[in-house]
């Protein structure tokens, strides 16, 4: 359950993101008034044909009919209008926090910890969920007080005393609202979101559907549902009957108007009234003095569901954020040292790397070895900016490597990790995208050198094969040689291989060795194997178990 | 889509009574607010000849009547819809279990399950924004036919255009429909291009394409926004037309007055047509509820029918001889083209502990999928004690092989509860053994709550390798007379993992175990090993 405070600062942030934007926000206010003004013309019209049809005053015909007409077709423009200007309102709003928020994953790199589907409910739903709030909340809590009040005007330019009964039933909208409302809303809140559980419970079992069918419990956990399902309802209703009574109560409101001023109207009839029309004006108006207080009380939940979307969102976009130097230029060669580095990702596990000390030369390739578990990847992933030591220096031609901007260190870095990712797209697009700017010959000859051509001959589209989410299924093997072909195609000085064999059989493994021979020749280079067969690569090699068993 | 949605009803159909209850009082309600309008109209008007006196009596108990009817239809219908609901998740639970046994998103489709339960959630708008209004409206229109009945000419105008706001709803629907398709695709795709870099987050950091994604990102983004434009155009439309149409009956009965028709039938008509504009005005929207609603049905009945990847023949199924489990030949693809086995042979009698050993991504876990009957081998046979495994109905074949797959969930449950989906009536003593086996009673012991401590959504409240040890606690926990355990180790440290394969014998003592991993570590004293080679086993040395 979100406090007070945590409300009041969403609320707060909402607002701050639709600073410089009030012109567009504020059309869609203007268009709903101008919508009102028209309704209340129209009213006054058929008030008047109306008193003509009674007899009861003169004036009034098919000229008011017609222009009666002309301003229902006016007002449909003007609705239609609203709409549109509403939903263009909010877009600029979401386009720009979901580039940031994006932008924001990405800076904070793998070190993050939360879920790729969580984070994609971050940019896409969330930043959904506040469409409700730009679009819909705020031009309807603006409406909620401005239309009402434009009737009351019209109405009170008639009547006083008429414009004074709808002036008590719209203050005390807000008072009804707030005695059957304000506690039961709470507690409803509370409630929706125990609903929300209900459906998590749903979808967790359903997510470990396998798992119960693997245990035979699939028909027992459908009943357990069911029981809780039931369970659930009985309690919410008991919140909802009160809850509901808010809509009672501006139902209510509404109803006393209308006999009220039927009364008064009545009243004065008998006695001869001295303008019928008026009289009938004031009770046609009741139904658009309270529509813009309906329109508002159905937009409320969207404001609640905006308000915990932009708590996510804020504790994203407004985390501290130091940007680090940036280079002039990449450097051609490349001299690494680790001093006594110490790296703990997870708090809750020894250290991935207990003061490491080594250096690499420029041009020398370093063959980090040991057990899984021993920090091989770590230190790769350290020189890639995905984490930060905790102690210890990490230098790079003399000069801290950490006071980098993270991008700054991935520039002149050609890296594969362990688990290539293939992104939607052909063969050829995956290798490209590590230089766009290469030809097509420099993209085949990486393909070539990574052995890529060799299984993309069998495809039916060859390297334009389609691969990804949609794709064709590359096996991982496959996949690692295309992240591999990227690496040839990047043409760094420094160059990061984590076990670039581990899918491939002896016979593919023995065909790659020249072929990284050649990526490594020259440039400063250190892979992470346990491939007795890329021993041959250097005879550098640093043993991360044994120092871990040393000490 | 028509169709989709009767099916909703039919499925709707044991709560019938409580659906028609609510429409019934939705009815109402709607009358008892055409009746206030109509009734102060009628006392103002006639307020000189004093008949208005009765009228504005008449009103006052109305004023108390329609809030409490407008209360009643809205906790009526909610009360119904929630049941109504409650049961359609009940229904599609169990059909998924029996279609897609393996899971949903077995083979990617990420969001999808998300998706789905997103669909069914949407049902109810088919009842509350689509029946419910619906039928309001409908009363409104009855209840002026029935009153302007003495003139016809009156009621063509004023009821003709109430009747074809009345018909907005299902003739809109099916072009709202397709706007609707085109914007939940247009964001499939925009999910598709924010999930994609931050899935290869790394790979896209090492390519320095962060700018690329972006702009992708965004071009997605201008493409949804660009749907949801149109379909929100559509809505409006929709809603301009309802009032338009409202509109044309107040003139319709103002023009007949002013032609010369019965004055106190001329204001009642004009009132009454005054009073409708509110309910028909929501009504064309309906068709947008209706079309989402149709949409999510049409998705849910496609999962839901799926077919049952698995028959089993009828009749008494032949009882297995003892444990061996053996396969002969296995040839299984998941797609056409895409072979994972490719002719796979191997035997398990009972008691051996085997390892089968593969790079990860090799195909082990669809080995593990075919030993539980998810699926049967495109050709050859597993058999297990002589039978063949497609013989047994599946309940039979999983009671007597546990698998402990890569995916075992952890449920929002506590610890008790999650051993307990294997084995429902074992007493705490079996609880404890079996995660002392897993070597996490001692930090279960150590939890302020015990056994009832909750694990948290997924298992989020442990960490990574209690988790997958409270999975092996579980898997260990039924009788079953072979355990195949899939990568068990993946996810503990390497002194946890040396730990628990040393006991692995010890632990599965009396069992036949299959060890389906990508490595060996060398004390897990095995009888045999296997090769995963290019979907072919090759016999290695243990």
């Amino acid at each position: 359950m979100e406090s007070p405070a945590d409300s009041r600062a969403a609320r707060a942030w909402l607002m701050r993101q639709v600073r410089g934007r009030i012109a567009a926000l504020a059309l869609p206010v203007g268009l709903g008034l101008s919508a009102t003004l028209c309704a209340v013309a129209a009213t006054f019209l058929a008030a008047r044909m109306l008193a003509a049809v009674l007899g009861l005053a003169l004036g009034g015909g098919w000229g008011d009919l017609a222009l009666a007409a002309l301003l229902a077709l006016l007002s449909a423009g003007l609705a239609l209008a609203g709409e549109e200007t509403q939903l263009r309102a909010g877009e600029a709003i979401r386009a720009r926090l979901r580039g940031e928020g994006f932008a924001r994953l990405l800076a904070l790199g793998p070190a993050d910890r939360r879920g790729v589907g969580e984070k994609a409910v971050l940019l896409v739903d969330r930043i959904e969920a506040l469409d409700g709030f730009f679009a819909r909340w705020l031009p309807a809590a603006t409406l909620a007080v401005l239309a009402p009040a434009l009737v009351l005007l019209a109405v009170a330019s008639f009547d006083g005393r008429s414009a004074l009964i709808l002036l008590v039933a719209g203050l005390l909208v807000p008072v009804s609202m707030a005695l059957a409302g304000v506690g039961a809303a709470r507690e409803s809140r509370r409630q929706m979101e125990a609903l929300g559980r209900l459906g998590g419970r749903f979808l967790d079992r359903l997510r470990g559907l396998a798992t119960l069918v693997q245990f035979n419990q699939a028909e027992a956990e459908a009943q357990a549902l069911g029981r809780a399902a039931e369970e659930f309802r009985t309690r919410t209703l008991r919140v909802l009957c009160v809850a509901f009574l808010s809509t009672a109560g501006m139902e209510l409101l509404a109803a006393l108007s209308i006999a009220t001023l039927a009364w008064r109207h009545g009243a004065l009839l008998g006695a001869g009234h001295p303008d019928p029309v008026a009289g009938l004006f004031c009770i046609l108006a009741v139904p658009a003095f309270f529509q813009p207080l309906r329109a508002f009380s159905q937009a409320y939940h969207e404001a609640m569901a905006a308000r915990g979307a932009a708590g996510d969102l804020q504790a994203l976009l407004e985390a501290p954020h130091r940007p680090g130097l940036v280079l002039d230029t990449v450097p051609r060669r490349v001299a690494l040292a680790f001093t006594e580095v110490t790296w703990r990702p997870d708090p809750e596990r020894p250290p991935a790397l207990d003061r490491l000390t080594f250096a690499v030369a420029p041009g020398e390739t370093l063959l980090l070895v040991g057990p899984s578990g021993a920090g091989k990847s770590s230190v790769l992933r350290l020189l890639m900016g995905f984490g930060r030591p905790d102690a210890g220096r990490i230098a790079i031609n003399g000069q801290d490597a950490l006071r980098l901007d993270p991008a700054e260190l991935r520039r002149m870095t050609a890296y594969m990790g362990q688990r290539a990712h293939l992104f939607a797209g052909t063969i050829r697009e995956n290798i490209a995208l590590a230089r766009p700017d290469a030809t097509p010959a420099q993209v085949e000859r990486a393909a070539e050198a990574a052995r890529v051509l060799t299984f993309t001959r069998d495809l039916p589209e060859g390297m334009d094969t389609r691969v990804g989410e949609g794709g064709f299924g590359l096996s991982g093997g496959q996949a690692q040689r295309v992240a591999l072909a990227r690496a040839f195609l990047r043409d760094a000085p420094l160059v990061l291989l984590d076990e670039p064999t581990a899918h491939l059989d002896p016979a593919n493994e023995a065909a790659l060795l020249e072929g990284l021979s050649r990526l490594v020749a020259g440039r400063t280079a250190i892979v992470a194997t346990h491939s007795p067969i890329l021993r041959g690569l250097s005879p550098r090699v640093l043993d991360l178990g044994a120092l871990a068993r040393v000490g | 889509m028509w169709a989709d949605l009767a099916r909703v009803l039919r499925l709707w159909a044991p709560r019938r009574a409580a659906l028609a209850g609510a429409l019934l009082v939705a009815m109402a309600s709607a009358m008892s607010g055409l009746a206030i309008l109509a009734l102060a109209g009628q006392g103002v008007a006639a307020g000189l000849a004093g008949a208005g006196a009765v009228a504005l009596l008449a009103l006052r108990p109305l004023v108390l009547l329609r809030p409490a009817l407008r209360w009643l239809e809205r906790y009526a219908s909610h009360a119904a819809a929630f049941r109504a609901l409650a049961d359609t998740r009940v229904w599609f639970f169990r059909r998924l279990a029996e279609r897609m046994p393996g899971g949903i998103g077995h083979r990617g489709g990420g969001d999808l399950l998300g998706r789905l339960i997103g669909d069914v959630d949407a049902l109810d708008r088919l009842y509350l924004a689509g029946l419910v209004p619906g039928a309001a409206a409908l009363a409104a229109v009855l209840a002026i036919a029935a009153l302007l009945g003495a003139a016809p000419g009156l009621l063509a105008l004023v009821a003709l255009p109430l009747v074809v706001a009345l018909l907005l709803p299902p003739l809109l629907a099916p072009g709202a429909a397709r706007a609707a398709a085109e914007t939940a695709e247009a964001r499939g795709a925009l999910r598709a291009a924010a999930t994609d870099p931050l899935a290869g987050m790394e790979d896209l950091l090492a390519a320095g394409a962060e700018e690329r994604a972006r702009a992708k990102l965004e071009e997605a983004d201008r493409r949804m926004m660009a749907a949801q434009r149109r379909l929100a155009r559509r809505g409006a439309l929709a809603g301009a037309l309802g009032m338009l149409l409202g509109q044309a009956a107040l003139l319709g009965a103002l023009s007949w007055g002013l032609a010369g028709g019965a004055p106190p039938l001329a204001l009642l008509a004009v009132l009454l047509a005054a009073a409708c504009a509110e309910p028909l005005s929501l009504l064309p929207r309906a068709g947008a509820a209706l079309a989402f609603a149709g949409a999510g049905a049409r998705r849910l009945f496609e999962a839901a029918d799926t077919p049952p990847p698995v028959t089993t023949p009828a009749g008494p199924a032949p009882e297995p001889e003892d444990a061996t489990l053996a396969l002969e030949a296995v040839e299984f693809a998941w797609a056409p083209g895409r072979p994972v086995l490719r002719g796979a042979s191997f035997v398990l009698r009972p008691g051996e502990r085997v390892a089968i050993l593969g790079p990860s991504g090799s195909g082990k876990s669809s080995l593990a999928a075919l030993l539980q009957r998810l699926r049967d081998p495109d050709a050859g046979r597993i058999t297990l004690g002589g039978v063949e495994l497609a013989l047994l109905p599946p309940e039979e074949v999983r009671r007597r092989i546990t698998v402990l797959s890569q995916h075992a969930r952890i449920f929002d449950d506590t610890v008790a509860a999650n051993l307990r989906i294997a084995a429902p009536e074992a007493p705490d003593a079996a609880l404890w053994r079996a995660l002392a086996k897993a070597g996490l009673a001692r930090k279960v012991e150590g939890l302020p709550e015990g056994l009832e401590t909750r694990c948290g959504e997924g298992g989020t409240l442990l960490s990574g390798g209690e988790a997958r040890r409270l999975a092996l606690a579980r898997a260990l926990l039924p009788a079953a007379p072979i355990l195949v355990l899939d990568e068990p180790t993946a996810g503990l440290d390497a002194e946890t993992e040396r730990a628990f394969l040393q006991t692995l014998a010890i632990a599965t003592e009396g069992r036949s175990l299959l060890l389906l991993t990508h490595r060996l570590t060398g004390v897990e004293q095995l009888h045999r090993a296997y090769r995963w080679v290019e979907g072919v086993l090759l016999e290695a040395p243990a």
